[in-house]
C-alpha cells in the first residue's frame, strides 16, 4: 500500500531544506575552542540581537541550554529553582539539574494555560531566615511556549509580572524560549518584548525553525562567558561547528514566518478532530503548532491501538497516555497532509470502532 | 607582508576538505533522539567495527566522550578513578568528572614516556577494608598517544598489563583514545589490538583525522546504552546530526592514511629545531605528531618574544611556559610549511638574539 508519511510526532523532525545544505556546504568556519568560529559568532549575535540580549551561545540542544542556564544562575551549592511542575526541565530533561548539577528543584503547579500563579510562586520562595534548613532560591523558570499544556503562549504582562517579582526577591529569571517564535507571532509580540524581563533566555533553532541542530542560550556578556566555559565542560565545546550554524542562520531567516501557518494548519486540524465522534479537543487551548486530544471513554478504543493504524497509514503521532495523544505540526507538513490526516483519523476511528464491535 | 600561515597550535585547527563538505551537504539525516539519524548510526557501527567493539556513540566532543565514559562506570556515588596526574582527564576537561559527576580523581604519577608504573596504580587502588574512609575505586583510564608528555604511545603490552591488573580488582579500563590513530600508525599495531583490554575507547574524529567536529564512544552495548542516555542529560542528545558524521566518516576513510606522513614531518621539524642553537627538543620523544621544544638557558629569549615573532610571520604555536611550546602537526601541514618554519625560528632565534643584545 503506498502511502504518504505525515510526521507528526514533533516539530524536531524537520528535515534540512537545500537551501540549508548549501549554506553548510559553503560555511565558513574554524576552531570554535582555540578561537572563535566566524559563522557561530554571526549567529549567536544574531540571535542575541533579536532577543535583545548582550550575547549568545550555541549549544548542542535545548536540554543543554537549560542545563547551562540553571546552573550559571546556580553556580553557589545549594541553590534552589522554581519552575513548573509540568514544565520540560522538570519532566524530559532526566533531572540533569540536579543529577549533573547539585541545583535542587521546587515545582510549582502549572495552570492549563501554562502559567503558575504568582502567589504560589512567591509563596515557593525560601525565607533566607530559615536558611539553616533551607536551600536558597536563586531563580524562576519560565517556559514559552509551554509544551506541556499543549504549546501554551505567557503573555508579555504575566512574563513581565514574574520579572518584577524575581526582581523584587533578588532572583534571576530564565525563559525556556525552546517555541519562544512561536509564541511570539501567535501572541503577536514582538520577541525582543515577550523576554524583556528576562536574564537569560534557551532559544530553539532545530524545533519549528527547522535547523537540524542547536540551540543558543541569550544573556548578559558575564552569562555567556559563564556559559560558555560550563558548555565545554560538560562536553559541549565543539571546533569548526559553523557548518551546524549556518543552517541555523537560514533557518531563522526563513522560517521563523512559517510560524504562523503552522498554527493555521494546527487550528484547522485540532477543529477538524474535535467533529470526529470519539475524539475531544480543546480547540481554544490550540494557541500554537501543538494539539493534545483525547479519545473519548464510550469510544472503546485505546490510543495505542489507534496509534497503530494510523502509523499503517504514514501518519505517526505521539502516544501522551492510555486515551491520549499529541500531535505537533512544523513547516514541513502541508495543508494537504492536514486534509490527509484527518481522513485517516476519521477511518482509523470508523475502522476500529467496528472492530470492536460498534456500529456507526 | 605577504606571509603563509602555518597553524601549528593543535590538530583541532584542521578545516574540512571538499568531500567532507560534499559529503555533509549530500548526508542522509534522521531525527537521531526520537530516532536514528542513518549516517550517524553507520558512522558508529563503524567506530565500533574498527576498534573491536560491540557498539559505538557519536558525541560533540573529547571531553564529553571521556566524561560520560568516566561518569557511567562510575555510576554509583562515592566513586574514584585512578588515572594520570598529567593526563587530559585530569588537567584540562574542567574537573568535570568531580563537578559534573562528583567523581573523585585520583591522579597518579605520569611518567615521560606518558605510562604510569604498574606497582603505582596497585598501590592506588583503594583497599574495600578500608571504605568506612575510602571512596570505592571502579576505574583506571590511560590516554593514547598521551598528549602532554608529547604524544607518546602506549605500547600494547603495557595497555595488557594494566588491563590484567583492572580485571584483578574488578575495576574497569577506559582509554582516551583521542589520538589512537597516531598511537596505532606510530607503533605499528591495529588499533583494536591496542585497545584490546579496554572497556571503553574514546577516539577523537575532529583532531588528526580532519573532522570538523566530534568524537566517538566505543564500548559494550550496555555501557553505550547508559552513555547514550547520559550524552541527552548533558545536553549532548543532537537532532539530524547525520551532517556531522558524513564529515567524520570521510576523516576515517581519507586521512587515517595521512597520519603516518604527519609522524615524518614532526621527526623533520623535531630534528631541524633540535640543530637551531638555542632550542632543544628531546627527539627520541617525539614518536607521533606532537613536538614540545624549550628554549636553552642564557638564551635571553621568552616563550612569548619569540611566540610574537613567529606569529608575525604567520607559524602560530603553543606556549606552554615561561621557556617552553609546542608544536602539533595535521594533515594540512606540508612538507614546504615545515621548511618554512624551520626558517621562521632560525630567523626569530637569531634576530631575538640580536634584539636581546646578545
Amino acid at each position: 500500500m503506498v502511502t504518504r508519511t505525515v510526521d507528526l510526532r514533533s516539530d524536531t523532525v524537520t528535515k534540512p531544506t537545500e537551501a540549508m545544505r548549501a549554506a553548510m556546504a559553503t560555511a565558513e568556519v574554524d576552531d570554535d575552542v582555540l578561537g572563535a568560529d566566524p559563522t557561530a559568532v554571526r549567529l549567536e549575535s544574531e540571535v542575541a540581537t533579536i532577543m535583545g540580549k548582550e550575547a549568545g551561545l550555541f549549544v548542542a540542544s535545548g536540554t543543554m541550554g537549560n542545563l547551562i542556564s540553571v546552573l550559571v544562575h546556580c553556580d553557589i551549592r545549594g541553590s534552589e529553582v522554581i519552575l513548573g511542575d509540568n514544565s520540560h526541565i522538570h519532566i524530559y530533561e532526566n533531572g540533569g539539574i540536579s543529577t549533573i548539577g547539585g541545583v535542587h528543584p521546587r515545582p510549582v503547579k502549572n495552570n492549563d494555560d501554562g502559567t503558575m500563579d504568582i502567589n504560589s510562586i512567591e509563596a515557593a520562595i525560601r525565607d533566607p531566615r530559615g536558611e539553616i534548613v533551607y536551600p536558597t532560591t536563586r531563580l524562576i523558570c519560565l517556559e514559552n511556549s509551554h509544551a506541556n499544556t499543549g504549546g501554551r503562549c505567557l503573555s508579555a504582562e504575566y512574563t513581565d509580572k514574574v520579572g518584577e517579582l524575581a526582581k523584587k526577591h533578588g532572583l534571576k529569571l530564565h525563559i525556556d524560549g525552546a517555541r519562544i517564535f512561536n509564541a511570539s507571532v501567535a501572541l503577536g509580540v514582538p520577541v525582543n518584548r515577550l523576554v524583556q524581563a528576562a536574564d537569560s533566555v534557551s532559544v530553539c533553532l532545530s524545533k519549528g525553525l527547522g535547523a537540524p541542530v542547536g540551540s543558543v542560550i541569550v544573556g548578559s556578556k558575564s552569562f555567556i562567558s559563564k556559559a560558555r566555559i560550563l558548555r565545554k565542560t560538560l562536553g559541549g565545546g565543539m571546533r569548526q561547528l559553523g557548518f551546524i550554524c549556518a543552517a541555523a542562520f537560514v533557518a531563522l531567516k526563513e522560517n521563523v514566518t512559517k510560524l504562523e501557518g503552522d498554527h493555521q494548519k494546527a487550528k484547522v486540524l485540532a477543529e477538524g478532530l474535535n467533529q470526529v465522534k470519539g475524539l475531544r479537543v480543546n480547540v481554544a487551548a490550540v494557541e500554537t503548532n501543538i494539539i493534545y486530544f483525547d479519545i473519548v471513554e464510550r469510544s472503546k478504543i485505546t490510543a495505542e491501538k489507534l496509534y497503530k493504524n494510523l502509523e499503517e497509514h504514514g501518519v505517526l503521532v505521539m502516544l501522551e497516555g492510555p486515551y491520549r495523544m499529541r500531535i505537533v505540526l512544523h513547516h514541513q507538513i502541508s495543508s494537504s497532509d492536514v486534509q490527509y490526516t484527518l481522513s485517516c483519523f476519521q477511518q482509523a476511528f470508523n475502522g476500529v470502532q467496528e472492530e470492536n464491535g460498534n456500529h456507526v
